[in-house]
């Protein structure tokens, strides 16, 4: 039934929320596609300017190998998607490309850059964020205070500088308005000054996703963002998706709802037991006989498209 | 001023059977209501207490009293305020006009022969003003020859071992429920050490009334399991139901620390005390070892104990059941395991082998108020050294613990702080292997 | 029965000397346990540190009494580096486990015989406070006068200990309260809640943590410092776990993560401490028995009254967990 949206994603797809406007391909959008064009759809490929890349990253839980990826690499200015099935290790290499854990061997850079034993607080002023697949906004602090939390850089975090207030309210005053900014755009305005523990799960997504923006990323890593968010507002998260990559960020990826991995993503890399299995456009990938392979093997008799948690 | 009747226990007057209880905290408390406190005159007084802390030849202290010793207590400015003569409790009282700053000497040549006061000690010891926490003012004196007796190297290390290996025994007994009821419900329990005081106590309760060793022990093991039941019964279990957070009930752990403590102070009172069945056993060889028949016996029945704990938590039914809660509750429940009774049963053994390990302290040492907050931290290192949440951790963890804390005296740590070992090897093992020995490293996100 | 007694000794305690230290200590390991969710368990090994560190100054070092500040703090950075280090990478309870057994490990050092010379073994340390007292008689008080009104009566050397004590309650109560206004405060209440989602944002977690324990703990080893002062001796049995868990609940009855909380609690705490005790007292002229059985006597009060509170502390954080002052909005410590 959802075949109807496998036309292709270079062409504008009419979405089920927004039947009649049909999508006009921003200049970033175009430009990821072009570059992702000439790239041969196979695992561990080499794009044209890659901003994080990858190598020999394995890491194993006692016996078990959870990841095992010889060679990633993202696009600079896409929408990357990683998808595979439950248990392929996504958000295992998520969390050791990000620092949140460390793998047993592999090296990766960003941006040019080694990221071997850099501290998981550096990756962020690196400009690399990531969000967290169960949505961590602090429930207890408010909406804006959550945002502000997000600035790097900040004068009146070294406890010395926050005992005299005159040091650092200037700086605050222009991060609040930056906070506001976003917030208006994340349509969170109206919530400025409630707990964050009053939001919605989706408007949780979004403050989360707005929050990791503060940090000025050029790397957006955002783990299950649909996940737990209610179908109206699904097109809106899309939409911001897209609106990262439309600000110059670089966005990457895991999902399991397979509309959003058609409707957004430039390229899509597949894992399977903790390693990558495929590569490819989104066409190229749904018509990938290893990919169904591997959703088969672990969910007999399903479409690609239904896998879903 | 009456004469201080320190130690005997008065009349109990019938066992309470008010069970308004607070949590069923008090439930099991109630039992306890017959200890008296110890008996004192009303106004300020110096107790001067003489003990002789070398009795066994394992070097272990065993704290004699020591009878007839002269005890003088002079004011500031030298003035004799009062003398006294130490009774058969090695006790002896001297009231003085109020809290002030005082000097308590004992008159050396009225100690029985072959006492000497350790080398530690002076004859001569001063209280200050600030030093009555009470209205009563303890100072002890300790006699003993010096520790390095003419023993070999090797039988001072075989002894040391051996006393660890019990030591060790007893840890890791009593630790068993405080692992579990971390590993299946994530609580940090503060109060455990009180429920192997708890122990002890209900022994001594009914062994001062009579009851045989023999026949107490076992009977304050079901008390044991009983406040743990009582606990979960109408406390922890509560609390999860109400959605009360694993913080804040570490912190009413902590207050019930304070309340048990407390209480047990108040109706036990502050002296040691020994059980009244098999002091002053004679030790005897075996090969480099001096050991009492009753420590023999408590270091072998604690390991049959502690193997039979391992091998249900191995082979039966409900010992996988724990260790599949302990281990995952979400994925055991699901499974069609009933935690909850699963972590009542854990309640009510931990909580009886906790009472067990707190009689064998007991008879080990000696019966006091405070005797499971001393063992807690050694619990601590122990489970953490083995893996918090794994029973056979807390086995192996409490074992090791027992051992080095009783060894590191060989290696020059004075016997008053060889509980310090514990903390740097639960520093250490922190550092470079959190997860402990048995444990298992976590996945994050 | 002398109600009114009991009445004003209850105020006088609300306000005394213990209520005093007390509030400095709290206010510290608020910082801690209350905005950083850090579960310091051993608040009295660093009030300990701070006692000692002004303790050995002139009975030990033979050093000026000023220099025992800066030792003091110099002890109690020491000791949140040894508690920190090890546990604030791991999770909430190792570092609770540490704590507990480094404070009683303090006590158990300096009132060792082995280290006599340093701590002065059971018998503490005196000899060390009369500079500051002296200050307080240079700037006229007379240390054997009488000043206050009513019942307020306090000796000149008595005042002279409120004053300076109640100024660190006020100066610290201030650096608090600014610090939790500012970004750092910030960044701390957050990681109570989740420090992941901090650390992502580019936020040194571990350094944090440790800053937020190493500065309660300096401000703990005030309440130390304060109270050898006032007393004019260190004993080591002063600083056991009950003064923690003393501590933590006065903090847990006025409401943690609110710095009125942290003060009043305290004071609250020695309010109902003198309240109790002197009520039990009052009733407790004769011992008090059922046929033979003895159930109280005046010796057991202090006894008692201490169990009170440990059931206290119980109750309070089944029916109310944000205290007195608290927000349940914001209750603290539930994240992790």
């Amino acid at each position: 039934m959802k075949d109807a949206d496998d036309q292709s994603a270079t062409e504008p797809v009419a979405t089920p929320d927004d039947p009649h406007a049909p999508r006009v391909l921003s200049e970033y959008a175009k430009a990821a596609k072009a570059a992702l064009a000439g790239v041969s759809p196979e695992p561990g490929v080499a794009k044209p300017d890659p901003i994080l890349v990858a190598d020999g990253i394995r890491r194993a839980f006692g016996g078990i190998v959870a990841v095992d990826v010889d060679h990633f690499e993202v696009q600079r200015g896409s929408i990357t998607a990683l998808i595979g099935p439950n248990g392929a290790g996504k958000t295992t290499f998520f969390n050791l490309m990000t620092g949140f854990d460390k793998p047993n061997t592999g090296r990766w850079s960003f941006d040019g850059a080694s990221m071997d034993g850099v501290a998981t607080h550096r990756m962020a002023s690196r400009g690399m964020v990531r969000t967290f697949q169960l949505t961590k906004s602090l429930t207890k602090l408010p909406v804006i205070e959550n945002m502000k939390l997000g600035a790097t850089g900040q004068i009146g975090e070294k406890w010395w500088n926050g005992l005299f207030p005159g040091r650092w309210k200037k700086q605050e005053a222009e991060i609040e308005a930056r906070a506001d900014e976003l917030l208006t755009r994340f349509k969170l305005d109206h919530m400025r000054d409630e707990y964050a523990g009053a939001l919605s799960g989706g408007q949780r997504k979004l403050l989360e996703m707005a929050r990791a923006l503060m940090t000025d990323p050029t790397l957006v890593m955002l783990d299950e963002p649909m996940a737990g968010v209610n179908p109206a507002l699904k097109q809106s998260l899309n939409q911001h998706v897209r609106g990262l990559r439309d600000l110059g960020m670089t966005v990457l990826f895991v999902e399991h709802d397979m509309d959003m991995v058609h409707d957004i993503s430039d390229w899509v890399i597949v894992m399977a037991e903790g390693q990558v299995i495929a590569e490819g456009t989104p066409d190229d990938i749904s018509s990938n006989p290893a990919v169904i392979d591997a959703y088969l093997g672990a969910h007999q008799g399903k479409t690609l498209l239904e896998d879903q948690v | 001023m009456t004469q201080p009747t320190v130690g005997t226990i008065e009349d109990f007057a019938g066992r309470s059977r008010g069970v308004q209880l607070l949590v069923g905290l008090l439930v099991a408390l109630v039992a306890l209501v017959g200890f008296s406190s110890p008996a004192s005159a009303d106004g300020e007084s110096i107790q001067v207490q003489v003990k002789d802390q070398q009795r066994d030849a394992s070097g272990k202290t065993d704290n004699q009293p020591v009878p007839g010793v002269s005890v003088t207590v002079l004011d500031a400015s030298g003035a004799v305020i009062g003398t006294a003569v130490t009774d058969d409790k090695g006790v002896a009282l001297v009231s003085v006009p109020g809290k002030a700053d005082y000097t308590v000497r004992i008159d050396e040549s009225t100690l029985p022969d072959g006492l000497a006061l350790s080398a530690e000690n002076p004859a001569e010891q001063q209280v200050t003003e600030a030093g009555f926490v009470t209205s009563k003012k303890i100072v002890n004196f300790f006699t003993g020859a010096s520790q390095s007796e003419s023993t070999s190297t090797t039988e001072r290390i075989a002894q040391r071992f051996a006393d660890g290996i019990r030591l060790g025994l007893i840890i890791a007994m009593c630790s068993v429920g405080l692992s579990l009821i971390f590993g299946t419900t994530g609580l940090t329990n503060f109060a455990h050490g009180e429920i192997v005081t708890f122990g002890a106590m209900a022994a001594y309760f009914l062994n001062d009334r009579g009851v045989h060793v023999l026949i107490a022990t076992p009977l304050a093991v079901v008390a044991g399991g009983l406040l743990g039941y009582s606990l979960d019964r109408w406390g922890f279990s509560k609390f999860r139901a109400r959605g009360v957070g694993l913080i804040s009930q570490m912190v009413i752990t902590l207050g019930m620390s304070i309340a048990l403590k407390n209480f047990f102070l108040w109706r036990f009172g502050g002296r040691d005390k020994p059980f009244l069945d098999y002091t002053n056993q004679v030790g005897s060889k075996i090969g480099p070892i001096t050991i009492t028949p009753r420590d023999l016996i408590v270091t072998i029945l604690a390991t049959i104990v502690l193997v039979a704990v391992a091998l249900t938590l191995q082979y039966t039914r409900l010992g996988k059941a724990t260790r599949a809660v302990s281990d995952n509750v979400d994925l055991a429940s699901s499974t069609g395991i009933d935690s909850a009774k699963v972590i009542r049963i854990i309640w009510i053994a931990g909580g009886a082998l906790a009472a067990l390990g707190g009689v064998f302290r007991g008879l080990d040492e000696q019966v006091s108020w405070d005797m499971g907050t001393a063992l807690l931290f050694l619990m601590f290192a122990g489970i953490t050294l083995g893996g918090l949440g794994s029973a056979f951790g807390a086995l192996v963890g409490g074992f090791v613990v027992g051992i080095l804390v009783e060894t590191s005296t060989l290696v020059g740590v004075p016997t008053e702080l060889k509980a310090a070992p514990a903390l740097l090897i639960l520093i250490l093992i922190l550092l470079v292997r959190p997860q402990g020995i048995l444990g298992r490293a976590q996945r994050v996100g | 029965m002398d109600i009114g007694g009991v009445l004003e000794n209850a105020i006088l305690q609300f306000i005394g000397f213990n209520a005093c230290y007390y509030a400095i200590a709290a206010i510290g390991l608020n910082v801690q346990f209350g905005y950083a969710g850090l579960l310091n368990f051993g608040q009295a090994g660093f009030m300990a540190a701070g006692a000692y560190g002004v303790g050995q100054t002139a009975s030990i070092f033979g050093i000026s009494l000023w220099w025992g500040v800066l030792i003091g703090i110099g002890y109690s950075v020491f000791l949140g580096l040894l508690m920190g280090v090890p546990t604030l990478r791991l999770r909430a309870d190792y570092l609770a486990i540490v704590t507990i057994a480094s404070a009683e490990i303090v006590r158990l050092i300096v009132r060792s015989v082995k280290f006599r010379d340093q701590f002065g073994g059971t018998d503490g340390l005196k000899d060390f406070a009369d500079t500051f007292q002296q200050v307080g008689i240079n700037l006229g008080l007379d240390s054997a006068g009488e000043y206050g009104f009513w019942f307020f009566q306090f000796s000149g050397r008595t005042l002279w200990n409120l004053i300076v004590g109640w100024s660190l309650v006020a100066i610290f109560g201030v650096v608090v309260w600014l610090l939790m206004k500012s970004p750092w405060g910030r960044v701390l209440k957050a990681i109570r809640e989740d420090e992941d989602a901090v650390r992502s944002l580019g936020k040194n977690v571990f350094s944090y943590k440790m800053q937020a324990l190493v500065l309660g703990g300096v401000i703990g080893s005030f309440a130390g410092m304060m109270l050898a002062l006032g007393n004019a001796n260190v004993q080591p049995d002063n600083f056991s776990r009950d003064l923690t868990f003393f501590v933590l609940t006065g903090l847990v009855l006025g409401g943690v993560a609110k710095v009125t909380g942290s003060i009043i609690g305290p004071m609250v705490f020695w309010g109902i401490y003198s309240l109790l005790d002197g009520f039990l007292r009052e009733l407790v002229d004769k011992p008090v028995r059922i046929g033979d059985f003895r159930l109280l006597q005046s010796t057991d009060v202090g006894v008692v009254v201490f169990m009170v509170m440990g059931i206290l502390l119980v109750l309070l954080m089944v029916y109310r967990p944000q205290g007195l002052f608290g927000n349940k909005k914001e209750m603290a410590f539930e994240g992790r």
